[in-house]
């Protein structure tokens, strides 16, 4: 008896906690559905919101930043590490307030209570919990938090997870909103702060408030160009600047392939071309006043017969073929790939040292952006946002609590060159890094410690061209991004950030048409193939979308060039 | 296992249920744990299934979600990607059965004729490792041998012979997963199969052999129907699972042979359903998948039930 009436009360008492555990965040959520919202900004009422721009003069770099157009500026470049740091912030920026902190984090999670924490909350003068989370399932952790109304005081929102958050429901509710702190010259309290591009608070404006604490801003944000082997394509004689058209880039695949070596010209290049050489929009354009999504264009049919043509002539590596793209690198290094896209962070120091151990002549290179006809003048959009990594303030903060996290926040963001960004990015001298040549080496501890990306998810400087011991990558960088910088161009709907209905965004993400157009860049299917899933496409909610999309964010807020 | 023997014995008088909870305590008590996992991890999300038939949005939360009833299954059943999906699945399946389902059991008999115990040992050990491998692993593997810049390819490109890329041939694929799965899982299926073999009674096959009946008559008339039993429950099992083929296998397969090729039902739920965050569309195909596996089962029960064999419990 008595065994029976345990085992019961036990088995239900834990299918209660159990079900409770699955339950609660969505019970906690039922306080009513918040009203549809696009979330856009309009532009006379966030010129109002946005703070004031006062680039730091604190630091000179070796390499200047070079202007383009509006909102277009080329990273700086820095060829030691300064031997001579400067201070930017007086004092502690802190009053001893105790605060939570959620950011994603691609690796290893450091240790909880560290000596890189301490040192860091002894600098910033708060009690700062810093709690990383995988950031590969990280868009499934936030989701729980957000239901039940959780979230800590200060988190980390990657922006290409903005649907998947739905950020037009949480800004104002669960998100504070940081106008009244940062708007116009309010900013000045912040110089650290007031040093970020205007296009990166942009990324985190909704309903023309401010907020979002952009990290990583640059004013050079695309996503991506074609690279190659400078060290194999110069001993074979071959520059970047003869490679002025999509058919020289078609030529040199039947030049510099070599099956029987093991040797395949190209990885995937699609996803940096399309747009850049081909002149698809990223994803709409507006033609004669109309918006036009990117399959309705010619320029996208084009890229794909370009791509189709690439892959079934052999001058495609067979993994990328199989779609093993986690490798790419590994064969680039290898020689067993000579061209292929890439993201501008893989140009860099790591990078550098990775190719230089399989070959000690590595070096990385760039082809200009082109036009596919050769003859039209080269352009790359931007990237719809300038930065994707912002990070934000819990609203049931208290306002004193958010001036100080804002001077935390202000810390953090110190540029390149100073004491601070030094203490940020690579902890105390002696104990998690030593200077060897001029450059700062972590030692175990740092590599356990401080390495790991924390901190900067948080807030961090506009991003400068620093590769210390590898000269040759800050200078082939900096100068391919001047030689560039002329090419950007802003997107339909730059730095606009839109909530849509779930509907809506199923279209946008277009699941089946995108699957037939990876089938076609490796050569399985035909662009014709491609034709029919965007015409099923269209009429499955394609026209719905773009009809949605002229209604509530084209014609409101127009197309935020 | 030892179904054989213990039919024969009568079964004992069944006590009042008072007596026999008191008897069997510790037995009862053992199974909590595994009862609690099975409440907590597959009845407690069967509640999840409503989202089936709303138009469930994560934040607004299950209560709050707009109530839509059957238009979740009916754009699933006008959706020629969903169909391709059930198509794929029930092919491989079928595929499996037919080429897969034998070759653990062809592989019990030959390694339970093997007398050396050193290399009976070592030939389980060799077949059972790939199962511990993930599938990234041990389609990388496939890749590097099979692959069009594989050991296969190259060796064939430098004596000028023609070159196939098994790898990306969406034709076929049913027979390259197919491979793969008994590479990888071949091995650990015996190990069900060599214990039911272990019950089969010695003094049988020795008063066989006493009567003369050589190795194939040993095998057909001792060996087979001692393994009768075993080989039904795990077809009524590999019946249930017909839509169940797997999901990472296809999933780091899918770029390289095209969607079109390899998208079952689990991976159509995936990038339909979660990866676009339209739940409700992965549900409702969940769903469908679930009630056409319970009634596959429910089949194959009867069948083995009707075959006079146990099937899943025994009637």
């Amino acid at each position: 008896m008595g065994i029976e009436w345990n085992r019961r009360r036990f088995i239900s008492a834990a299918a209660t906690v159990a079900g409770a555990a699955a339950v609660a965040p969505v019970l906690s959520a039922c306080t009513g559905s918040p009203a549809q919202q696009t979330g856009a900004n309009t532009e006379s009422g966030l010129q109002a919101a946005l703070p004031a721009y006062l680039p730091s003069t604190a630091v000179k770099a070796d390499i200047p930043a070079v202007a383009g157009g509006p909102d277009v500026l080329t990273d700086a470049g820095f060829l030691s590490y300064p031997a001579n740091l400067v201070t930017t912030v007086s004092g502690v920026p802190g009053r001893g307030g105790s605060y939570s902190a959620v950011t994603p984090l691609w690796g290893t999670v450091p240790p909880a209570g560290n000596s890189f924490y301490q040192a860091m909350n002894k600098a910033l003068g708060v009690d700062l919990a810093m709690k990383p989370a995988d950031g590969n399932n990280y868009n499934t952790i936030v989701p729980t938090m957000t239901a039940a109304k959780r979230l800590p005081d200060w988190i980390q929102l990657p922006a290409w997870w903005n649907p998947n958050f739905n950020m037009g429901g949480l800004v104002g509710t669960q998100l504070a909103d940081l106008t009244p702190y940062l708007a116009g010259d309010k900013i000045k309290k912040y110089p650290n702060l007031a040093a970020l591009p205007t296009g990166a608070w942009k990324a985190g404006a909704w309903g023309d408030k401010l907020y979002g604490i952009p990290s990583y801003s640059t004013g050079f944000s695309i996503a991506g160009m074609i690279q190659y082997r400078r060290d194999i394509l110069d001993a074979k004689g071959i520059t970047a600047d003869q490679v002025r058209s999509a058919d020289d880039l078609m030529n040199l695949g039947k030049e510099l392939t070599d099956a029987k070596a093991g040797v395949w010209a190209f990885d995937d290049v699609w996803t940096y071309l399309y747009n850049s050489a081909f002149g698809a929009p990223y994803k709409w354009r507006v033609d004669n006043g109309k918006l036009v999504y990117k399959y309705e264009t010619p320029e996208f049919l084009e890229a794909l017969d370009w791509h189709y043509r690439l892959a079934t002539s052999g001058y495609l590596h067979p993994d990328a073929l199989a779609g093993d793209n986690a490798n790419a690198n590994t064969r680039f290094y290898a020689g067993k790939t000579l061209i292929g896209g890439g993201g501008p962070g893989q140009w860099n120091l790591a990078d550098h040292q990775s190719g230089a151990a399989a070959n000690p002549n590595y070096r990385r290179g760039a082809f200009p952006i082109f036009a596919a006809d050769g003859k039209s003048a080269p352009h790359i959009p931007m990237n719809p946002l300038s930065t994707n990594v912002l990070s934000y303030l819990n609203a049931a903060l208290k306002p004193e609590q958010i001036e100080e996290l804002l001077s935390v926040a202000n810390y953090l963001a110190a540029p390149f060159g100073s004491v601070e960004y030094s203490m940020v990015n690579y902890g105390v001298e002696g104990v998690h890094y030593t200077m060897v040549n001029g450059v700062p080496t972590a030692t175990e501890e740092g590599k356990k410690d401080v390495q790991a990306a924390t901190y900067p998810f948080l807030s961090s400087p506009q991003a400068v061209i620093s590769n210390p011991g590898a000269d040759v990558v800050t200078k082939d960088y900096a100068a391919w991004q001047a030689a560039n910088v002329k090419a950007l161009t802003k997107p339909v709907f730059w730095n606009m950030n839109v909530s849509m209905p779930l509907s809506m965004s199923t279209a946008d993400a277009a699941q089946a048409v995108e699957d037939t157009v990876k089938d076609c860049y490796h050569g399985k299917k035909k662009v014709a193939d491609v034709r029919a899933a965007i015409a099923g496409w269209k009429s499955g909610g394609g026209d719905r979308l773009t009809q949605w999309m002229t209604d509530n964010v084209l014609q409101k807020y127009g197309t935020g060039q | 296992m030892n179904t054989a023997v213990t039919r024969r014995a009568a079964p004992p008088p069944r006590r009042n249920w008072r007596f026999r909870l008191r008897r069997d305590r510790s037995l009862l008590l053992m199974t909590v744990p595994a009862i609690v996992l099975v409440i907590a991890f597959n009845y407690v999300p069967l509640f999840g299934l409503v989202t089936a038939f709303q138009e469930y949005d994560p934040l607004v939360g299950v209560r709050y979600s707009e109530w839509v009833g059957l238009d979740q299954f009916s754009r699933l059943f006008d959706d020629p990607l969903f169909w391709g999906a059930l198509k794929n699945t029930l092919y491989l399946s079928f595929v499996q059965l037919i080429l897969f389902f034998p070759i653990p059991i062809a592989l019990a008999l030959l390694l339970n004729s093997v007398l050396s115990e050193r290399l009976r040992n070592f030939i389980q050990s060799v077949v059972y490792l790939p199962h511990f491998f993930s599938w990234v692993l041990a389609v990388t593997i496939f890749q590097q041998m099979l692959g069009g810049a594989g050991a296969l390819n190259q060796f064939l490109r430098s004596h000028d012979l023609g070159t196939w890329d098994v790898m990306t041939d969406p034709h076929t694929f049913a027979l390259l997963v197919t491979s793969q799965a008994i590479w990888k899982e071949a091995g650990w299926g015996i190990i069900v199969f060599l214990a039911a073999l272990a019950a089969i009674n010695t003094e049988q096959y020795e008063a066989a052999a006493v009567d003369g009946a050589g190795r194939f008559r040993r095998m057909w008339h001792i060996t087979l129907p001692g393994l009768r039993g075993v080989i039904m429950l795990m077809l009524v099992l590999r019946l249930g699972n017909a839509l169940t083929v797997g999901f990472e296998q296809f999933l780091v397969q899918r770029d390289a042979v095209g969607h079109d090729a390899a998208d079952v039902l689990d991976t159509f739920s995936f990038y339909y359903g979660i990866a676009t965050g339209n739940y409700s569309y992965g549900a409702a195909a969940g769903l469908f998948k679930s009630v056409i596996s319970l009634l596959l089962i429910w089949g194959a029960n009867r069948l083995a039930h009707a075959f006079g064999e146990d099937g899943l419990y025994r009637k």
